[in-house]
């Protein structure tokens, strides 16, 4: 097992990894987006009512414990090799429970004394949503997105086993090739370059953290 | 109702309050066999503060609430200045109607005046004018504007945040108040002052306030009126609190009074109302001709005098003594059987 030391075969394969990396983060990025939108829409339609929630939560729960590979491999048994087919939904899906629980706990944690005040005061439905109980939740929503962010960025990597995209390709050839002299630099890249993206992604989200928290609402 | 009216100088040139009338208003929530509010008949004049007061569970919130429609009632009418609620928006009646409770509900990641300015922001006043308010009302309440404008609800004390309570709900200058137990979770000392703060506040804006309480002696202190229900919010007596205290309607009413009921009563009487004598030499302890006889009794009372000094703007005007107190509580000889 005598490969390349570690930083040869990144330069060597210099190119390459750039833009597996690049895939990675922004199939990753679109992964994030879905399921902020889905989680925080069906968090919106369900948040009045606990039966609806907590079905909500249990669905996305359940969901949540699919083995990964399992239902990929389903997946792909279903719609062949297709990043729209096999590789986005899944991963979405997971991705999709932190932010969903969040949301749902977020916008019913506003203090009932605060609701009833305002709506005493004449805030309608809509502003109440918006103005009121989003802001409050938005602490906890944003927590529970960078949750998701971190599992689409791991669950990504899976995806590979399906298309051929992002960085989880190394983690698979290094399984796939056991033994040959370069698995120790896949494998090793496959989880530093991981690592990586889901570091930036945080890093974006506690700035956006920073920015965004009410002044009234930090602690 | 003048919603776009120029603002008013906080609190002397305010929009005076105007009358309430309930009738047959009932409240029969689903599920249940017994009315939670029964048929509740009641006319609430302009600019008087009637407090609601009764047992926990009678209804007395409820038939509050329905006056903004936060309840809905299952039969009956509402008018406020003669115009039936049930003929507007729920939104649009409400920024009408001031609105405070126990529990304050300030918004936490709004500061102070954003919360104040809640509802002329809802009424999209311009913003140099919504400012300006912000200013006045934190003043009223006693807030210094350059200290409170820019804190959280969280960084104020409880007695403070229901200052910024009141002057949220004053903000758009409604006629009517409906305040459910708003001191009912301050401390005693800052509630006595909450209390007295806004009686002189309401004497200069004349609103009319419906006032919810479990506890007699502040209905007895801020209400021009009082409201003694029974369960299903059922009237058992409404009327002054002179009246109610000379005259109980019966038991339920009597034990709602408690024990004193003689010695209440003389909170509502002046010390000028009695022959003071003019003049006489200036004793080491007054009281003031505006005072109640309990206040002059509780001081001679402390000081084991026969009788006190009382002063007019400062200077003696004569004296009260124990046995013209006594013998203005026995004029009247109600105020024996209501003991």
């Amino acid at each position: 097992m005598n490969g390349l030391p570690f930083f040869d075969y990144l330069s060597a394969y210099r190119d390459q990894i750039i833009l597996r990396t690049e895939q990675h983060f922004q199939f990753s990025a679109y992964v994030i987006v879905g399921a902020v939108v889905i989680g925080l829409l069906i968090a919106v339609l369900t948040y009045q009512s606990g039966i609806r929630g907590n079905f909500a939560i249990s669905t996305a729960a359940i969901a949540f414990t699919l083995p990964a590979v399992a239902l990929f491999g389903f997946l792909v048994s279903v719609f062949g090799q297709s990043l729209f087919g096999a590789v986005y939904p899944p991963v979405v899906l997971y991705a999709l429970l932190p932010v969903l629980r969040n949301g749902i706990v977020g916008l019913q944690s506003a203090d009932p004394a605060v609701i009833d005040a305002a709506r005493g005061m004449g805030v309608g439905p809509w502003r109440m949503l918006w103005q009121i109980r989003f802001p409050i939740a938005w602490p906890l929503i944003l927590a529970g997105i960078r949750v998701s962010a971190q599992l689409a960025v791991g669950i990504f990597a899976i995806g590979a086993f399906v298309v051929d995209v992002g960085l989880g390709t190394y983690g698979f050839e290094a399984l796939d090739n056991l033994g040959s002299v370069n698995t120790g630099n896949e494998a090793i890249v496959c989880i530093v370059f991981v690592a990586l993206v889901a570091l930036v992604f945080d890093a974006f989200f506690v700035i956006v953290r920073y920015f965004t928290t009410p002044r009234g609402s930090r602690a | 109702m003048p919603e776009n009216q120029p603002p008013a100088s906080a609190a002397t040139d305010a929009q005076p309050g105007v009358p309430i009338e309930l009738s047959q208003v009932t409240k029969i929530y689903p599920g249940q066999d017994t009315p939670a509010v029964e048929a509740i008949d009641m006319h609430i004049p302009a600019g008087e503060l009637v407090a609601f007061v009764g047992p926990s569970g009678c209804g007395k919130t409820t038939t509050m609430r329905m006056i903004n429609r936060l309840i809905r009632p299952s039969s009956g009418t509402i008018t406020i200045g003669g115009e039936d609620v049930a003929g507007l928006d729920d939104v649009t009646l409400r920024r009408r109607i001031g609105y405070v409770i126990q529990q304050i509900g300030l918004i936490p990641h709004l500061s102070i005046a954003s919360n104040v300015a809640l509802v002329p922001r809802l009424l999209k006043w311009d913003k140099k004018r919504i400012d300006k308010r912000v200013d006045e009302m934190l003043e009223v309440v006693g807030l210094e504007p350059g200290q409170y404008r820019n804190r959280y609800p969280r960084q104020l004390s409880g007695g403070q945040q229901q200052r910024v309570g009141v002057a949220r709900a004053l903000a758009a200058d409604p006629p009517i108040m409906l305040m459910d137990e708003p001191f009912g979770a301050v401390d005693p000392i800052t509630r006595g002052r909450l209390q007295d703060e806004f009686l002189s506040l309401q004497q200069q804006l004349g609103k009319t306030i419906v006032f919810v309480t479990h506890d007699f002696d502040e209905a007895l202190k801020l209400g021009d009126r009082i409201a003694v229900l029974r369960q299903r919010s059922v009237i058992a007596q409404f009327d002054t609190p002179e009246a109610i205290l000379a005259n109980p309607a019966d038991d339920f009413v009597r034990g709602f009074i408690g024990e004193g009921a003689a010695l209440k009563r003389l909170h509502f009487e002046r010390v000028d109302s009695l022959d003071l004598g003019g003049g006489g030499e200036d004793g080491p302890d007054s009281v003031d001709v505006s005072s109640s006889l309990h206040a002059a009794l509780d001081l001679m009372v402390g000081k084991g005098l026969r009788s006190v000094s009382v002063h007019r703007d400062g200077r003696p005007a004569g004296h009260v003594d124990v046995a013209s107190i006594l013998a203005r509580a026995h004029r009247d000889p109600d105020a024996v059987e209501a003991r």
